[in-house]
């Protein structure tokens, strides 16, 4: 696996500052702030109905925050239109894979570069050879990231056809090819098997290692986390119980009973 | 000239490039059959009026499946465009001076041909907010409504569509001074002559497999592949940075602006343009709009190959069995009442799209890449 190209240097961080998040009478977050320092992996993880995806939301524009601003460097992205943000450098992968089944991997991933490239339906439908030419030199950068993900030899199949684990990894490859500073997994692990979670655990050090940027993910596996993440950030009913490194935050007597308590329901 | 021999690589495209030199050999034997087809039907005009209305099911067919097929939104609204392209032509191209009631702008009818074409791209983009804010059947119900009333406007707006009695006729066609009409002396090709139905079927030929190739080109490029995402999954199309509403009303648009350039074909086809005098049957009615929603689904939806093959048999189909009526006395027995062409041929490709869902929803499409094995896909 080669690298996809030189460590970026226009990483910035990602802060989530005092964001609060209401659904009527329900507070899904309550007053959270934590910061994505760049180039670090960093987990949210806490129990069943947390808000760990309504955080996620929250960041990826979906939502809008009651209360409480998130910021990616100097830019604001509070209450920014959510297709915006793939242009701003958020690139973002699914809990439930959320690929055109019917497509080939080759073209799911091209849908990454949706912002970097220009053309309506007369430009793309006259293929004139200034368009073609553009798109090849596209296709050979989503063909290296796909490389990197280990799907290379999966270029011309049809997502339908994949195993899960692959078709994860093509979700996390499109999300690359947005050219992201800052990665925001959903469960990047969830329907693996233990090879396989060790695996993308490998893969997500690496990418990041290769290029620089930071990663956020929500994950329910407790080995994935501690095992690359350099910093945990933990939620217990909408609030941040606690925020530090893995080994910090494993002996937290909070996050212990947060989820000895989960595991007693 | 500089110095040196290096070049800067040029990236290798891989294996799926490799030349398939019997879907070439396929493909260029078929344009020879298209271009020497008034050559082979001669003077028996009937199978070229028969050809040309293929055609026209081609252009229309191909723009319905990029809508339903790629971009996912349902719409029966097809025959309304097909009206206001045909309208839009006659209006645009008319002679102002010919008939006391008629509106004619009097425009050369090339640019009449992409007026039509425009104004019917215009309208579909009116329609966005709707079809951007309704799925599946209700989108499917609410397109229909365009037909009922286009039926309404064409029967209302005499000075316009000429009135459901009479019609109106659609301007001769005609590029940079050459007619699609008979002249004297015509030119010919290997003797026979080529006159008005000659020459439509070449000007139809051109801009069926204009179409043809735009849409592909199209369904290969940014613009399907946003298509795809927001039929497949809005949220993940829009964390990609795609525009949701604006791209179905991109697919609304382009759909509705091929429908034109269908409509103005029919004109051109029917040398008449006349409102429907009901919304069952006729030439904008909802047994089209079923029509055309065959072609798309026989070929496999979304697949512009497929949406060709649709239109040949939806199409194609009761022009050959009229045909034979006709020249063979096929139906004969049958009587009033008794089996038509129409009728018949309505039969098979209901039976068509039965045997399509239940056996093979990616529809000839599918089947013929089977037969050819190619994977990835649609298109
Ligand atoms: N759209 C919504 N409308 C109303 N309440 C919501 C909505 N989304 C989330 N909630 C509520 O907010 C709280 C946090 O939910 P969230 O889905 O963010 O938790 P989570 O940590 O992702 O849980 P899980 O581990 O089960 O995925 C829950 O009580 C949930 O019921
Ligand atoms: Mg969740």
């Amino acid at each position: 696996m080669s690298a996809p190209a030189d460590v970026r240097s226009d990483v910035s961080a990602l802060a989530v500052d005092d964001v609060t998040l209401r659904f009527g009478g329900i507070t899904a977050l309550s007053e959270v702030s934590f910061t994505v320092e760049p180039g670090t992996v960093h987990a949210l993880i806490g129990p069943n109905g947390a808000g760990k995806s309504s955080c996620f939301n929250v960041i990826s524009g979906l939502y809008t925050p009651t209360a409480g601003r998130v910021r990616l460097g100097d830019l604001d992205l509070t209450g920014t239109a959510p297709h915006k943000l793939a242009a701003l450098g958020v690139g973002r992968s699914f809990q439930n894979i959320a690929l055109s089944p019917h497509s080939t991997v080759r073209d799911n991933v091209m849908l990454g570069r949706h912002v970097l490239t220009k053309g309506g339906f007369v430009t793309g439908g006259l293929r004139l050879p200034r368009t073609v030419r553009t798109e090849r030199r596209h296709v050979a950068r989503v063909e290296e990231i796909c490389d990197f993900l280990g799907v290379a030899d999966r270029l011309d199949v049809p997502v339908a056809a994949l195993p899960y684990g692959d078709a994860k990894r093509v979700d996390i490859a499109r999300a690359l090819a947005v050219e992201p500073t800052i990665l925001l997994l959903d469960e990047p692990a969830a329907g693996l098997n233990a090879t396989e979670t060790a695996e993308m655990g490998v893969t997500i050090r690496d990418l990041r290692d290769a290029l620089g940027i930071s990663v956020l993910l929500v994950e329910h596996d407790m080995g994935l986390v501690m095992g690359i993440a350099d910093r945990v950030s933990v939620l217990d009913f909408g609030r941040l119980i606690a925020d530090g490194p893995p080994a910090q935050v494993q002996s937290d007597p909070e996050v212990i009973r947060a989820y000895l308590g989960a595991e007693a329901e | 000239m500089s110095d040196t021999l290096v070049e800067t690589p040029v990236p290798v495209e891989p294996a799926r490039k490799r030349r398939n030199w019997a879907k070439i050999a396929g493909v260029a034997a078929l344009l020879v059959v298209l271009v020497f087809f008034p050559v082979i039907t001669g003077t028996e005009v009937a199978y070229l009026k028969a050809g040309q209305y293929v055609l026209i099911g081609v252009v229309g067919a191909v723009g319905l499946t990029l809508l339903v097929g790629q971009a996912g939104q349902l719409s029966l609204a097809h025959p309304f465009f097909l009206l206001v392209g045909a309208v839009s032509y006659a209006v645009l191209a008319g002679d102002a001076g010919e008939s006391g009631d008629l509106v004619g702008l009097g425009l050369p009818p090339l640019v009449a041909m992409i007026g039509a074409v425009a104004i019917c791209a215009l309208v579909g983009l009116a329609f966005a907010p709707v079809s951007g804010r309704l799925r599946g059947i209700y989108l499917g119900v609410a397109s229909l409504s365009l037909v009922f009333l286009g039926l309404y406007l064409g029967q209302s707006l005499d000075m316009l569509s000429g009135g459901t009695s009479s019609g109106r006729p659609p301007p001769t066609f005609e590029v940079f001074g050459f007619r699609f009409a008979n002249t004297e002396p015509a030119p010919t090709i290997m003797g026979v002559a080529i006159q008005k139905q000659q020459r439509l079927w070449y000007l139809f030929l051109v801009i069926a497999i204009g179409s043809y190739l735009l849409a592909r080109g199209a369904v290969r490029s940014r613009v399907g592949r946003a298509w795809r995402a927001v039929r497949d999954n809005e949220a993940a199309a829009t964390a990609m940075g795609v525009r949701v509403w604006w791209s179905k009303a991109q697919a609304f648009t382009v759909s509705s602006a091929f429908a034109g350039m269908a409509g103005v074909l029919t004109a051109l086809w029917l040398d008449l343009v006349k409102p429907d005098e009901n919304e069952f049957i006729g030439t904008y009615s909802i047994t089209v709009a079923i029509g055309y929603l065959a072609m798309v689904l026989i070929g496999g939806l979304g697949s512009i190959p497929g949406a060709v093959a649709g239109a040949v048999v939806v199409n194609g189909l009761p022009q050959l069995l009229t045909l034979g009526a006709t020249e063979f006395g096929w139906f004969a027995s049958a009587g009033a009442g008794g089996l038509s062409p129409v009728l018949v041929s309505a039969f098979v490709y209901g039976a068509a799209i039965v045997l399509v869902v239940l056996f093979e929803p990616g529809g000839l499409a599918a089947i013929g890449r089977r037969l050819t094995s190619r994977q990835g896909d649609r298109r």
